[in-house]
């Protein structure tokens, strides 16, 4: 046997996977143009019909069970395959030009796939990868092969990318882990991965090495490292590990069903920040009371149409998933990192037009949006929550109420029931709405501090800058005197307070939020049982005394050594 | 024969999921239907060349139907447009 190989990767969804490797073999010139004799022309039109009729069937089956965008998605390719001008193309292909069935479909394809790859819309670009796995399954089918017959369960999967369908068909077969040479952390075969906890590596340079499948590999999803032909003794290390993670996962998943009390028996709320259908099932499973940050953002960016029915039926469906607990809805929150492609560029996208800043200008949008939720606040009657973001002064949510009201005000004409006195709260997370946060709180149903913003509004940090990513501290004394001026704020007009950034899914720092008097947490599903084993295990009085500890702290290095020391 | 021209409405313009439904309208008819959009005219009936278009939401396109039911082809699509592809 040839030697161990490792690769490093960037690690995108944590645990150990250890199996053979499977490699997703892509056909990218590997049909070649074979011409076929006059008697086998019916024998290959059978064949591309066969190949179209599987595939359609596999996607039909696909779509029984699949939500959303990935939905559409397979609605679009099962409409591909029913294209009569492609059908037209592959059969004349086949019929006058005598090509073997394989090639004539892999050209056509490969015709359409060109023109989308090279259109100026972003939109069409993404769909190429769709279109490309049309092209590969359907000559697996012609070929008699399928992509994942011969995968078997618990295999490392290797892949240049996946497709949000083969990731499904992948995450059936369950799989031990997936190493990408491509994929960026925010799409969907990563958030997939990562909601069904498949160990995950990307941008590994795997191609570069000659391996074959059904070798021993393992994929370090939290290290970003992969190797195949382990030593024994390495295995046993990774056979360890493993068992120790899924010991511990499970162990935590225990925390779930237990109550949410701290040791001395004070009730605290841990809720789930959630962006994608697919994480929805997680609610349940990880033990989380409702959700306290639902982004939207993916409604828009993903152009599948961001009218009231289309955002209605989205929110039902989460709604729907998380049993009787309260759902809060952040209004679209873009622009700055999310740019999106039809605005200009900004020179200070963060300082810029984004948030509210934005709604308030795009009219259409604001009042799709809002109508959409007063709707479904009529629908699930006290469950709803409207949450405005990158609010930086008092007028902002003037305006907003005023545009409140005009939809109100269609509701009632129309005869449709909504939720009255539907709670609003604001976003906390430039410093000047944490500064004024007593006046600010008597306009509001409640506050909810974005950390993350928070820190480089105040710190005057770019999050995204590597050059100055060592000034970008979230545990600075500075943000932690604005959550308290936040917290001190609210208190005066009675109004609660959640934190849903980052911090709050660091157990340690969302103890020291709880002492500080935060009982709502709203976090990353994933963190939620490590948060919740925390504060379960910690006594109300000692997480006062870490958290008077930290606001006395100077530094954000002296914050950092209380943190390390609490609880140990 | 019958010819109109309509806008795509809706804001993302016609991408995947309006294309699909788009096409499965245009396919409960037996008439042949072309869109031409600046200079290029693609079967309506596809998918793929419906998408390939590229349209974004602006864009004016003539709609072409030749065909027994043409005319109730041109109405079911034309509401399609009018109604920014909502009701589907």
């Amino acid at each position: 046997m040839v030697g161990r190989i490792e690769f490093e990767g960037v690690p995108a969804s944590g645990g150990i996977g250890i199996g053979k490797v499977h490699i997703l073999e892509e056909r990218q010139n590997e049909v070649s143009p074979e011409k076929i004799h006059e008697d086998d022309i019916q024998l290959n039109i059978d064949k591309f019909n066969r190949a179209f009729g599987a595939l359609k069937k596999e996607f039909v089956k696909l779509k029984e069970d699949a939500k959303g965008e990935v939905a559409d998605i397979i609605d679009a390719q099962i409409e591909s395959l029913k294209d009569p001008e492609l059908y037209k193309t592959i059969l004349h292909k086949i019929e006058s030009e005598r090509y073997e069935a394989e090639y004539a479909i892999f050209s056509t394809l490969n015709e359409y796939i060109h023109i989308m790859e090279n259109a100026d819309v972003e939109w069409l670009n993404e769909r190429t990868i769709d279109l490309i796995a049309i092209r590969d399954q359907l000559i697996d089918v012609a070929k008699n092969k399928k992509q994942t017959e011969d995968l078997e369960p618990g295999s490392v999967v290797f892949a240049t990318n996946v497709s949000p369908t083969s990731m499904i068909e992948l995450s059936r077969n369950s799989i031990a882990g997936l190493v990408m040479q491509k994929g960026g952390l925010t799409s969907h075969a990563v958030i997939l991965a990562q909601s069904l906890d498949i160990p995950c590596a990307i941008g590994v340079e795997w191609k570069a090495k000659r391996f074959k499948n059904k070798e021993e590999a393992i994929v370090d999803g939290d290290l970003g490292i992969v190797v195949v032909r382990p030593s024994e003794s390495e295995q046993r290390v990774y056979d360890e590990r493993k068992r120790t993670h899924q010991k511990k996962t499970e162990k935590l998943l225990q925390i779930s069903k237990k109550p949410s009390e701290t040791a001395c028996g004070k009730k605290f709320r841990l809720q789930a920040n959630v962006e994608f259908l697919e994480e929805l099932p997680k609610i349940k499973t990880h033990g989380a009371e409702g959700i306290g940050l639902l982004r939207t953002e993916t409604i828009l960016f993903q152009k599948t149409g961001f009218d009231v029915n289309a955002q209605l039926d989205f929110y039902r469906k989460v709604v729907e998933a998380s049993d009787h607990s309260d759902v809060t809805i952040r209004l679209f929150d873009a622009g700055g990192d999310k740019l999106l492609d039809d605005m200009d560029t900004e020179s200070n996208p963060f300082l810029g037009w984004r948030g509210i800043r934005m709604l308030l200008d795009e009219t259409e949008l604001l009042g799709n949006q809002l109508e959409a939720i007063y709707r479904l606040s009529g629908e699930y009657k006290d469950r709803i929550k409207l949450l405005v973001p990158m609010v930086s002064c008092v007028s902002e949510i003037h305006r907003l109420k005023k545009r409140i009201m005009d939809v109100k005000d269609k509701l009632t004409e129309e005869g449709v029931k909504f939720d009255r006195n539907l709670p609003i709260g604001v976003m906390i997370e430039v410093p000047s709405v944490a500064l004024m946060a007593d006046r600010v709180a008597k306009e509001v149903d409640f506050f909810s501090i974005g950390t993350n913003d928070l820190t480089q509004y105040t710190l005057a940090v770019d999050r995204g800058n590597e050059k100055i990513s060592s000034l970008y501290q979230p545990y600075h004394p500075a943000i932690w005197k604005l959550i308290k001026m936040t917290l001190d704020g609210a208190k005066k007009s009675n109004i609660p307070v959640t934190v849903c950034g980052e911090m709050a899914s660091k157990p340690k720092a969302a103890a020291c939020l709880f002492g500080l008097g935060i009982e709502n947490l709203s976090m990353t599903t994933r963190a939620l049982p490590l948060v919740k084993s925390m504060l379960c295990s910690q006594k109300m009085n000692d997480m006062r005394i870490f958290s008077d500890q930290v606001m006395k702290a100077n530094s954000p290095e002296e914050v950092q050594i209380l943190m390390n020391k609490f609880g140990e | 024969m019958v010819k109109k021209t309509v806008t795509v409405k809706n804001e993302a313009g016609l991408h995947a999921r309006p294309s699909s439904v788009l096409v499965k309208t245009a396919s409960k008819f037996e008439s042949d239907f072309y869109i031409s959009m600046y200079g290029y005219k693609v079967n309506g009936k596809s998918i793929l060349g419906v998408m390939t278009l590229a349209a974004e939401s602006g864009a004016e396109m003539e709609l072409i139907f030749e065909g027994k039911d043409e005319q109730e082809a041109l109405t079911a699509i034309s509401e399609l447009f009018e109604n920014k592809f909502e009701n589907n």
